[in-house]
């Protein structure tokens, strides 16, 4: 394979997965900020890279080595920034969130569905809260409801969403 | 010994929502660190969030019913399970073939879009996938508007663009020439001050004004009404003008057939008239072409206007070019042959600040005569080689976006991104991007301010030049973000993660370049349109300043 095809190939696995390093990335960290600077920096390093890229082996493994590789330097020089994990469970937990973050694109798919499945008004709470970014403040104040029972029923929310995407995806495999 | 899940999930959502305290977060690590259980629920969790925010990104169309916010006609979301997630890669491929074959409806398409008040995100979204033909979103608009010379809008009226669709409705204008396309295909060219009611796509009434009409065969049996009188054209070029004096129907070529209320149709021919009289009394006379504004004439008239305005900006633009705050100025309109090189306009003149073109190719700019630069394939861009320490900074330039279709899409980026160098972006989503990195490269500290403005992209805008503009002011720690001389959105950075100094280098036009490879073609981030000029000053100018130099440059 000539070298622009194979560039080609590369730039072509790099942004189709782009979903999925940034669905890794932001599981270590839990910030969107922290987690799109990381596959930014993470796109960076696979591109240097390139030429150690072969089309014949698996892409994903690869990619997500340098992404874990990335969110612990991100720990290591952010370190009097507020972070929710350290390195060790980072460490603890890759190869799960590798295995979930393989999948998805499922997920979201699944998401989508379930996020229809939910009442009326817990639908409309997680679209402002999770899908158009609103502070909890502004939803309560909108809604007319305390944080606190905002709180409740978006934790009630999430967890049927999560019950929903696992029923869904096992129904697939 | 099993930890409460509930427990994780309400610190989890406290973490989110930013309100979770350092005993929190310890707690969290705690829970994980103890038990299996726990990480698998954190993991699916996160991954949950994730791919919500995936979805916000990439505004996809949402699975919600009953957004306020939309038009209801771009928006019935009945149930459609099973949809395909399409990855960032095949959007761009799709959005790529589309624009290979952007012709036609989906130009109509986008062009109705814009007609709207409000185009939701969701139009917004089309054309980059997930095209699903139950979906596929209708439109009213029986008309476009194709060219406007000199217009002035009359009051009740709001102004109307270049490109245009018009619903049913009033159209006036108090004084110009408006071209107007109905979709059967005939075009009126309107000289104001004129007052229409367009009813459909062949049919419209006129209350006052002077208008011309070519209707090709196509589009025969197009039809205008004044009062109760009908004119039906069948097939040619006619002009009618209807005054208090009444309404006077001339025939330039082909024929018309008049239909009174109570008395039978009539033929116009070729080189005849009919005048009818406030007094409803018809008279025979000839046609004058001459006295008819048409196609052609206003086409000269806009050429006119056009090459009015070109040299208006070329002169504003020479006294520019002395402005002692200009750090390097790009007119794009250097005379003869460029050989590959983005002369730098600035007086007194410095080669060294010529901008190198790679891959890009010139295309018409703004005005015919003004030159522009095209931006289309993975590699191209301007590098310039800018050096200098300053302080406050703005970037401004013209540019034509052909579509968003990065996840990051290039205006102007310095190599890398090293403490004190500018990254001005457009995301995928509309919004514009400044940020500014306040520390040294892997020296801890606070991070760079993310300047993101609401999303500003709007269909009807493809195709047409737009003026950006941003500065950042160091010693208020401002960034404000323009469009078309309007502020867009003003953000205040805190203090620490605002740089004193800030510094250009080596830097792309267009595109980003990675600065430790040698051959550089990273297809991620560059612009896919046009640019027509880009100026960047070491001062943040004022909205007044940012105002006057669109109004100077405005096409």
């Amino acid at each position: 394979m000539g070298k622009l095809e194979s560039r080609e190939q590369f730039i072509r696995q790099l942004t189709e997965h782009q979903n999925r390093l940034y669905g890794y990335a932001y599981s270590l960290l839990g910030d969107h900020g922290q987690a799109a600077d990381v596959v930014q920096e993470t796109n960076l390093i696979l591109w240097r890279k390139v030429d150690e890229f072969q089309p014949s082996k698996p892409f994903l493994p690869w990619a997500f080595a340098i992404t874990r590789f990335q969110v612990l330097a991100f720990l290591r020089d952010h370190q009097r920034d507020r972070l929710l994990l350290d390195a060790e469970l980072v460490e603890a937990m890759s190869d799960e969130v590798e295995r979930k973050a393989e999948k998805f694109d499922a997920m979201r798919v699944a998401l989508r569905h379930c996020v229809q499945l939910l009442s009326t008004n817990n639908r409309e709470l997680v679209e402002r809260r999770y899908y158009r970014g609103m502070s909890l403040t502004d939803i309560a104040e909108a809604a007319d409801r305390t944080i606190g029972a905002i709180k409740v029923a978006l934790m009630r929310s999430r967890r049927q969403l999560a019950e929903c995407v696992r029923k869904r995806l096992a129904v697939e495999h | 010994m099993h930890v409460d899940l509930e427990e994780l999930d309400s610190l989890l959502f406290d973490w989110e929502s930013g309100s979770l305290d350092e005993d929190g977060i310890k707690r969290i690590r705690e829970m994980l660190r103890k038990d299996a259980d726990a990480r698998s629920h954190f993991v699916t969790t996160q991954m949950i969030s994730a791919a919500m925010q995936a979805d916000a990104n990439a505004a996809l169309d949402l699975p919600f019913h009953g957004d306020s916010h939309s038009e209801p006609d771009f928006n019935s979301k009945s149930t459609t399970p099973n949809r395909r997630v399409r990855a960032p890669y095949f959007w761009i491929s799709i959005a790529a073939s589309l624009l290979a074959c952007m012709t036609g409806s989906w130009l109509v398409y986008s062009h109705i879009t814009g007609g709207f008040p409000r185009p939701s995100p969701i139009v917004g979204n089309n054309g980059r996938g997930l095209r699903d033909a139950s979906k596929e979103p209708t439109a009213q608009g029986v008309a476009l508007v194709t060219r406007l010379v000199g217009v002035t809008w009359g009051s009740g009226q709001a102004g109307i663009e270049v490109g245009q669709a018009l619903l049913p409705g009033r159209f006036a204008i108090q004084a110009g020439h408006a071209q107007i396309e109905f979709f059967c295909g005939a075009t009126v060219v309107v000289e104001g001050p004129a007052e229409l009611h367009l009813e459909s796509a062949t049919r419209a009434r006129v209350k006052q004004g002077r208008l011309r009409a070519h209707v090709p065969p196509a589009a025969r049996g197009f039809s205008l009404k004044v009062d109760d009188l009908r004119v039906v054209d069948l097939g040619t070029e006619f002009g009618l003008s209807v005054s208090a004096s009444g309404t006077n129907v001339q025939v330039f070529d082909g024929e018309v057939e008049l239909h009174p209320p109570a008395s039978e149709r009539r033929l116009v021919k070729s080189g005849e008239a009919i005048v009818r009289t406030a007094q409803g009394e018809y008279q025979a006379a000839r046609a004058v072409s001459a006295s008819f504004v048409g196609i052609a004439d206003l086409e000269s008239l806009a050429q006119l206007q056009e090459s009015a305005r070109y040299r208006q900006w070329e002169t504003w633009s020479a006294g520019l070019r002395h402005d002692p705050r200009l750090i390097a100025y790009y007119s794009f309109d250097e005379p003869g042959d460029w050989k590959r090189r983005l002369a730098c306009s600035n007086e007194p003149a410095n080669r060294e600040l010529d901008g190198a073109i790679v891959g890009a190719q010139e295309v018409a700019g703004r005005w015919s005569g003004k030159r522009a630069l095209e931006f289309k394939q993975p590699a191209d861009r301007v590098r310039v080689q800018i050096p200098g320490e300053y302080g406050s900074l703005s970037l401004i330039c013209w540019v034509k976006i052909d579509s968003l279709d990065r996840w990051y899409n290039s205006l102007f980026l310095t190599d890398g991104y090293e403490k004190g160098e500018p990254h001005w972006q457009i995301l995928d989503d509309g919004r514009l991007y400044f940020s500014v990195r306040p520390v040294e490269r892997g020296e801890s500290g606070p991070r760079d301010y993310k300047a993101l403005s609401p999303p500003f992209w709007e269909p009807s805008m493809h195709g047409k030049w737009i003026h950006l503009a941003v500065t950042c002011d160091v010693e208020t720690n401002a960034i404000v973000h323009y469009l078309n001389g309007q502020i867009l959105s003003r953000h205040t950075v805190p203090e620490s993660r605002m740089p004193t100094t800030t510094r250009i280098g080596t830097a792309s036009i267009g595109n980003w370049a990675l600065p430790t490879l040698s051959e550089t073609e990273f297809a991620i981030r560059n612009l896919n349109g046009s640019m027509g000029e880009f100026a960047l000053f070491a001062a943040a100018l004022t909205a007044e300043e940012i105002q006057e130099i669109y109004q100077y440059g405005k096409p």
